[in-house]
């Protein structure tokens, strides 16, 4: 029964493929657009996420996020490191500058300042080179962003001076790290070398990483560290939010990408509630005739059930397809550096599917119900 | 359902199952593709609280070793060139030995003349003597005459004036000798002050000045220390503690000390004293314009020997137990 079900939808090609080319097109729509969404947003946790070892970040009072920070005096880690709980804290700096290059080009960069001892604060993996060339003098790290940035006519840039605060910098190594919202250069040196490298204030220490002892949550840690020094300590995972809920609030980014979805569901709904409709429709003398012959209602339900499905399944798995493939094409762009696809995305869609569904495919079926089966003979 | 090759339907049977290998490699595709956000521990061991004050009330602190006695920046009393320097750095000196030498000519040509000046001055005592000795035989020999008419009174007085004058004479000559003395004894004084000498018994850290260079009494400015000495054995670190954890410290309990770079390395080292005066902290970033208004509290504590591990000057992280009054 089932079979002549799913026959009775291929048999009409053209609505069954404007049924699933519906569906793909809302599942590519819902499903490309949220990846971009979140990931474009995620972008304001990149910073965070880029350092790999710290539990805790503590910062003053009025910071906000990595880039929007205000400096502490540096007795600032001896407190923090007064904690218990504090395993290890070290220093970190982050400020933005201006660079010049080789070639006489002016680029904004923000500097990264990492402990000079342990380089706590560094990506994890680099592109080229390694950490350890920061023991050598004036060496900066340029992420691979900035390569990109800085050196668009493809050169290596390695051994290439720049000019920082009218000091020598010289780029030892590439590190691999997800770019900020704003794609900004970052280049990452030793705190002491960040000192001389950004113009002075009186205070510059941005941030304290923590390393929080074995047993001690990190945001146990961060309350404590709170009480304890009255300065602002966020775990890692409060931190990363911080900077998305940054982006939320001072963009429209989610009220653009909000649209675009609902468009999405908006044209899902209408291609295939139509298509389905008129597809029901002209088969209703056929259902009149299943009636006739005692089929009944339920197995009629799950008959357009089948059909729902099929078109679904096709539609669902041509559209992430179609997501997936964009994404992989695009995983060489620079822009797109570390764009994934968070597993919930595609459930969402899937909802999103089905929900087109059972709205379409009830609002078909109503009509099948109330057919009598002397219909068939009209 | 048998599969019937000869009538594969597309839309039945072909795309459902590209849907589904279609949405499997996206499954893996999604999942192999997720960040990798998981926390690493830190590649280089990071100071850490000492096992026994993890999870206790502490305070950390910052600072930099130094010799017991502090940092001696030997001066020079007088001007002049250097003719010889004596010490190497790292080189042990017991208190009193020469470290260097200044150019002590003028001085040795001084005292030379002052030399001159005892010699001459010794022998005009000499021929004051001899003269008054014979002004005195002459005199005796004319009192001795007992006939007024075989001498004459002019005589007599010529003969006594010139005793008296032979008599100033050896004193002005021995006024002359006490004086060149006295010009010979200061000309070995500042041949002794152009040896600059190690006021205690230490080890020289650093030797800023060569053969030939020419050290001035006057310093300040950017002035170099010519050497630097002081006792190293022991060491001492002198601990900045911000002054808002001073009343924490518990004052008189080891603290637990390692050095820059080499966080594992940890030493007990013992209270020594707190300075009594709290400072503005002296940040390390040489910026000519730094100001600060943070003030530290400087509490001594004194290191273990250690063969290297710590070096004077070097930057050292410190835990402190705090006092158990202070939570």
């Amino acid at each position: 029964m089932i079979w002549i079900a799913i026959r009775m939808l291929t048999g009409d090609g053209q609505k069954f493929y404007g049924l699933v080319f519906g569906i793909a097109f809302s599942t590519l729509l819902i499903t490309q657009q949220l990846t971009i969404f979140v990931n474009l947003i995620e972008r304001g946790a990149s910073s965070v996420y880029n350092v790999p070892t710290a539990d805790v970040w503590v910062m003053d009072e009025v910071s906000r996020t990595t880039d929007v920070n205000y400096p502490m005096a540096s007795t600032a880690l001896d407190r923090v490191r007064s904690v218990p709980g504090v395993e290890w804290a070290v220093p970190h700096l982050r400020a933005g500058a201006s660079v010049r290059s080789g070639d006489g080009d002016l680029e904004g960069v923000s500097i990264v300042g990492v402990d000079d001892a342990t380089l706590i604060g560094l990506p994890l993996r680099m592109v080229t080179g390694s950490a350890d060339v920061l023991s050598q003098p004036d060496s900066v790290i340029i992420d691979d962003v900035g390569v990109a940035r800085l050196f668009e006519d493809g050169r290596s840039p390695i051994e290439e001076r720049l000019e920082l605060n009218d000091q020598r910098a010289v780029i030892r190594a590439v590190a691999d790290a997800i770019p900020s919202f704003t794609s900004q250069v970052t280049l990452y040196t030793k705190y002491s070398q960040a000192l001389r490298y950004v113009p002075g204030t009186r205070n510059r220490l941005s941030f304290v990483l923590v390393g929080a002892s074995p047993g001690v949550t990190a945001g146990e840690l961060a309350t404590r560290i709170e009480a304890a020094t009255g300065l602002r300590a966020r775990t890692r995972d409060q931190f990363a939010r911080d900077g998305v809920d940054f982006i939320i609030q001072n963009t429209g980014i989610p009220l653009n990408f909000g649209i675009t979805v609902a468009l999405g569901f908006i044209v899902g709904v209408a291609i295939v509630g139509l298509t389905f409709s008129l597809f029901i429709r002209d088969n209703i003398k056929q259902f009149g005739a299943l009636k006739a012959i005692g089929v009944t209602n339920a197995k009629i339900g799950r008959m357009v059930a089948a059909q729902a499905g099929l078109v679904g399944l096709i539609g669902y798995g041509l559209g992430v397809v179609g997501t997936v493939l964009f994404i992989w094409s695009f995983s060489a762009n620079p822009t797109f550096k570390g764009f994934y696809i968070p597993w919930q995305i595609p459930l969402i869609s899937l909802v999103a599917v089905a929900l087109i569904l059972a709205l379409t495919g009830w609002l078909a079926l109503r009509n099948v119900l109330r057919t009598e089966p002397a219909s068939v003979f009209r | 359902m048998v599969i019937d090759w000869r009538n594969l339907s597309i839309s039945r049977q072909i795309l459902p199952a590209i849907a589904v290998i279609g949405l499997v490699i996206a499954a893996l595709f999604i999942f192999s593709g997720l960040p990798d956000r998981a926390l690493a521990e830190p590649e280089r061991e990071p100071a850490r609280a000492p096992a026994d004050l993890a999870n206790k009330a502490r305070v950390a602190g910052s600072g930099v070793v130094e010799p017991s006695s502090e940092l001696i920046q030997v001066g020079s009393a007088v001007s002049g060139l250097v003719t010889d320097v004596r010490v190497d750095p790292g080189d042990r000196v017991l208190a009193g030995q020469v470290l260097f030498v200044v150019d002590d000519r003028i001085a040795r040509s001084i005292l030379r003349e002052a030399d001159a000046a005892i010699v001459q001055a010794r022998a005009a005592i000499s021929e004051a003597r001899s003269a008054r000795t014979t002004a005195a035989r002459q005199l005796a020999l004319y009192r001795s005459v007992d006939d007024p008419a075989a001498v004459s009174r002019a005589e007599v007085i010529r003969a006594e004036g010139e005793a008296s004058a032979a008599n100033e004479r050896l004193r002005l000559a021995q006024a002359q000798l006490q004086a060149a003395q006295a010009r010979a004894a200061s000309a070995r004084t500042e041949i002794d002050r152009l040896v600059v000498r190690a006021p205690i018994a230490g080890e020289i850290l650093t030797v800023n000045i060569r053969k030939g260079e020419f050290v001035s009494t006057q310093g300040g400015g950017n002035a170099q220390a010519f050497i630097e000495m002081g006792q190293t054995q022991p060491l001492h670190v002198r601990i900045d503690i911000d002054e808002e954890q001073a009343p924490r410290v518990a004052l008189g309990k080891p603290a637990t000390v390692s050095p820059r770079g080499a966080a594992e390395r940890q030493v007990r080292a013992n209270f020594v004293r707190a300075e009594p005066l709290v400072v503005p902290k002296r940040s390390l970033t040489n910026s000519a314009a730094e100001r600060v208004d943070v003030r530290v509290l400087q509490v001594i504590y004194e290191l273990p020997a250690s063969d290297g591990l710590f070096r004077v000057g070097q930057q050292v992280d410190a835990y402190i137990p705090a006092g158990s009054a202070a939570k």
